[in-house]
C-alpha cells in the first residue's frame, strides 16, 4: 500500500470519529469503565501478591538442636542447613542468648524464683531461618529433620498451606475477572460500533464491488477504534491514578491498623507508572481496534 | 471476455437459477441481457462478480477462471470490472469528485493520477460543473452519470450495467445508453441488463434473452435508430 493511500485511510478513520459522534462517545464510555475495572483488578492482584509475599517472608522456621550436640557439630549442622537452596536468613540462636533474653523479659521476682530452682540452662540451641519458596516448605523442613543433631523442626506449615491455597485461588479469580471484563468490553464495543458500521454498509458494499481488499475497508474502522481506545485509556489512567493514590494514602497513613497485615506495604502508583501506562494504552487500543473490526466482518462477505 | 461453460446455479433453497448456460461475450462487445423477473439475470451478474459460485460448470471473466479463483484474489477480478446499479449506490456523504476518486484510492492509484483522471472522467459524462455537488443535490439522470463515471474511472475491461435506466426518466434513459455506447466504442465490453424493450429495439445490437434459467435467444438485431 502506498503512503498516500495509508494517509487517506488514517484521515478516513479520524473523519469517522467525528461523523459518528454519538457512537464514538458510547464506545468511549464503555471502554473507560472497562479499563478502570480491569486496571483495578490487576492493581489489587499485584498488591495482594506483594502483601502475601510479605506475610510469607515473615513466616519463620525453628530448628531445635539436641542437648548433647557439641559446638563443632552445631557449626557443621549450620553449614548443612545453609547449603539447602530454599533456606535464607539462617541464624543461630544459642541457648545462652535465649536464656539472657528470657531473663531480661522476667520481673525480678520471677528471675529469683527461676534461679532458685533451675541450676542449668534448660533452653536448647536453635536455628531460625526463612523459607524462600513457601510451596516447598514441607520438603525443606523434612530434609532438615533428617540431619544428625536435630531434635525437631517447628514450622507454620498449616499457615503456609492456607497462604498457598489463597494465592492460587486469588490468581485464578483475578485472571478470570480480567478475561471476563476484556471479553465483555469486546462484545459491547463491537455491538456499539455495529450500528455505525451498519449505517456505512452501503459504503462498504460499494468498496467491495470496486475491488477494495478487506484490509483497505477495515483500516479506517481499526484506526477509529484505536483512537477512541487510546483516549479512553488516557482518561482511565488519570482516574485510576487519583483513586489509587487516595487508597494508598489511607493505607500508608495508619501503620497500627494496616501494618499488621502488611497492607501499608503496597506499591506506590509512581513505582508502577510505566507498566500501568503501557498496559492501559495497549489494552485500550487493542480492545477499541479489535472490537470495532469485529463489527465490519459481517459486511465484508460480498 | 466473459465465458460461461455449462454453468448451472442451484440456490440452497432448491431454486434452479441457471441451467447449463453456455455464453461467450467477446472483448469489445455490447450486449443487452433481457428477460422477466426471476429469469436468472441477477444470478448471471452475481456469478461474473463472484458474489456467488456456480454449482457446476466454469465461468471465465477477463482471464480469471472463477472456479479456481481464491477469495483473496476477488478484489483483483473486480478491479477489471465496472458496475452500474439501478439505485446508483453513490455514497451520500461524498461529493461527485470524491465518489469517483474513491475507486482509484481503493486500487492504490497515485495521487497525481487521481487528480488528472477524475476531472477527465467527470467531463466525459458532462458533469464538470457538478463536481463539488453531493449526490442528493443531483437529479436521477445525473446520479446515474456519476455512477457511470465511477464505473469507468479505473478503465475496466468490462462494464456491467444492471438496469441502469430503471430509476430515471425515459428520455434520460436514451442518454445513458448513448454514453454506454460511446464507452463501448473506445473498446470496453458492455453488458447491460434491462427490462426496457423499447430501449433495446431502438438501439439494437446483441440481445441475450434469459428465461427460467436458460438462454432462449442470443442474436444480433438491427436497431430502429439505424433507420
Amino acid at each position: 500500500m502506498k503512503i498516500s493511500s495509508f494517509n487517506y485511510l488514517i484521515r478516513q478513520g479520524f473523519k469517522g470519529i467525528w461523523k459518528n459522534k454519538m457512537m464514538t462517545f458510547a464506545s468511549f464510555c464503555i471502554l473507560l469503565v472497562s479499563l478502570i475495572m480491569v486496571g483495578f483488578a490487576i492493581l489489587v492482584s499485584i498488591n495482594l501478591d506483594k502483601v502475601i509475599g510479605n506475610i510469607e517472608e515473615k513466616s519463620e522456621v525453628v530448628v531445635v538442636v539436641k542437648d548433647d550436640v557439641s559446638k563443632d557439630s552445631i557449626s557443621d549442622l549450620q553449614t548443612k542447613i545453609e547449603d539447602i537452596p530454599n533456606v535464607s536468613d539462617l541464624r543461630l540462636y544459642s541457648r545462652d542468648e535465649a536464656l539472657k533474653d528470657m531473663m531480661d523479659k522476667m520481673t525480678e521476682a520471677q528471675r529469683d524464683y527461676f534461679l532458685k530452682y533451675v541450676e542449668d540452662n534448660p533452653l536448647p540451641d536453635v536455628f531460625r531461618l526463612k523459607i524462600k519458596d513457601i510451596q516447598k516448605m514441607n520438603d525443606t523442613t523434612a530434609q532438615i529433620g533428617t540431619f544428625e543433631g536435630v531434635e525437631s523442626v517447628q514450622s507454620p506449615t498449616e499457615f503456609a498451606d492456607i497462604l498457598i491455597s489463597f494465592r492460587r485461588i486469588f490468581f485464578i479469580v483475578a485472571i478470570a475477572i480480567v478475561l471476563a471484563l476484556v471479553l465483555v468490553s469486546l462484545i459491547i464495543i463491537s455491538n456499539t460500533t455495529r450500528a455505525s458500521v451498519f449505517a456505512r454498509r452501503k459504503e462498504i458494499n460499494i468498496m467491495k464491488y470496486v475491488g477494495a481488499t478487506n484490509s483497505f475497508i477495515r483500516i479506517p474502522f481499526f484506526i477509529e477504534g484505536m483512537v477512541v481506545g487510546l483516549l479512553a485509556s488516557g482518561c482511565a489512567l488519570l482516574i485510576t491514578k487519583f483513586a489509587y493514590e487516595g487508597v494508598y494514602n489511607i493505607l500508608t497513613s495508619d501503620y497500627k491498623l494496616f501494618g499488621v497485615f502488611g497492607l501499608n506495604n503496597i506499591y506506590s502508583f509512581d513505582s508502577m507508572l510505566l507498566p500501568v501506562t503501557v498496559s492501559y494504552l495497549v489494552a485500550g487500543a487493542f480492545i477499541g481496534a479489535i472490537g470495532t473490526s469485529i463489527s465490519t466482518g459481517k459486511h465484508l462477505k460480498v | 471476455m466473459v465465458e460461461f461453460r455449462d454453468v448451472s446455479v442451484t440456490y440452497s433453497s432448491g431454486v434452479d437459477a441457471l441451467n447449463k448456460v453456455n455464453l461467450k461475450i467477446n472483448d469489445g462487445d455490447f450486449a443487452f441481457v433481457v428477460g422477466p423477473s426471476g429469469a436468472g439475470k441477477s444470478t448471471l451478474i452475481k456469478l461474473i462478480l463472484k458474489e456467488i459460485d456456480a454449482s457446476t460448470g466454469t465461468v471465465l471473466v477477463n482471464g480469471f477462471n472463477l472456479r479456481k479463483l481464491r477469495r483473496k484474489k476477488v478484489p483483483a477480478l473486480r478491479r477489471t470490472i465496472g458496475v452500474v446499479f439501478q439505485d446508483f449506490r453513490l455514497i451520500p456523504t461524498m461529493t461527485v469528485y470524491e465518489n469517483i476518486a474513491f475507486v482509484l484510492r481503493v486500487i492504490d492509484a497515485p495521487a497525481k493520477y487521481i487528480r488528472s483522471r477524475v476531472p477527465y472522467v467527470i467531463s466525459l459524462v458532462g458533469l464538470s460543473k457538478k463536481a463539488k455537488s453531493y449526490p442528493t443535490e443531483l437529479s436521477g439522470g445525473e446520479q446515474q452519470r456519476v455512477a457511470l463515471a465511477r464505473a469507468l474511472v479505473n478503465d475496466p475491461q468490462l462494464i456491467i450495467a444492471d438496469e441502469p435506466t430503471g430509476n430515471i426518466d425515459p428520455e434520460l434513459s436514451y442518454e445513458i445508453v448513448e454514453l454506454l455506447k460511446g464507452i463501448n466504442e473506445c473498446g470496453t465490453t458492455i453488458l447491460m441488463v434491462t427490462h426496457e424493450h423499447d430501449l433495446v429495439r431502438y438501439f439494437g445490437g446483441r440481445i441475450i434473452n434469459i428465461n427460467k434459467g436458460s438462454i432462449q435467444f442470443d442474436e444480433v438485431i438491427g436497431g430502429s435508430n439505424e433507420n
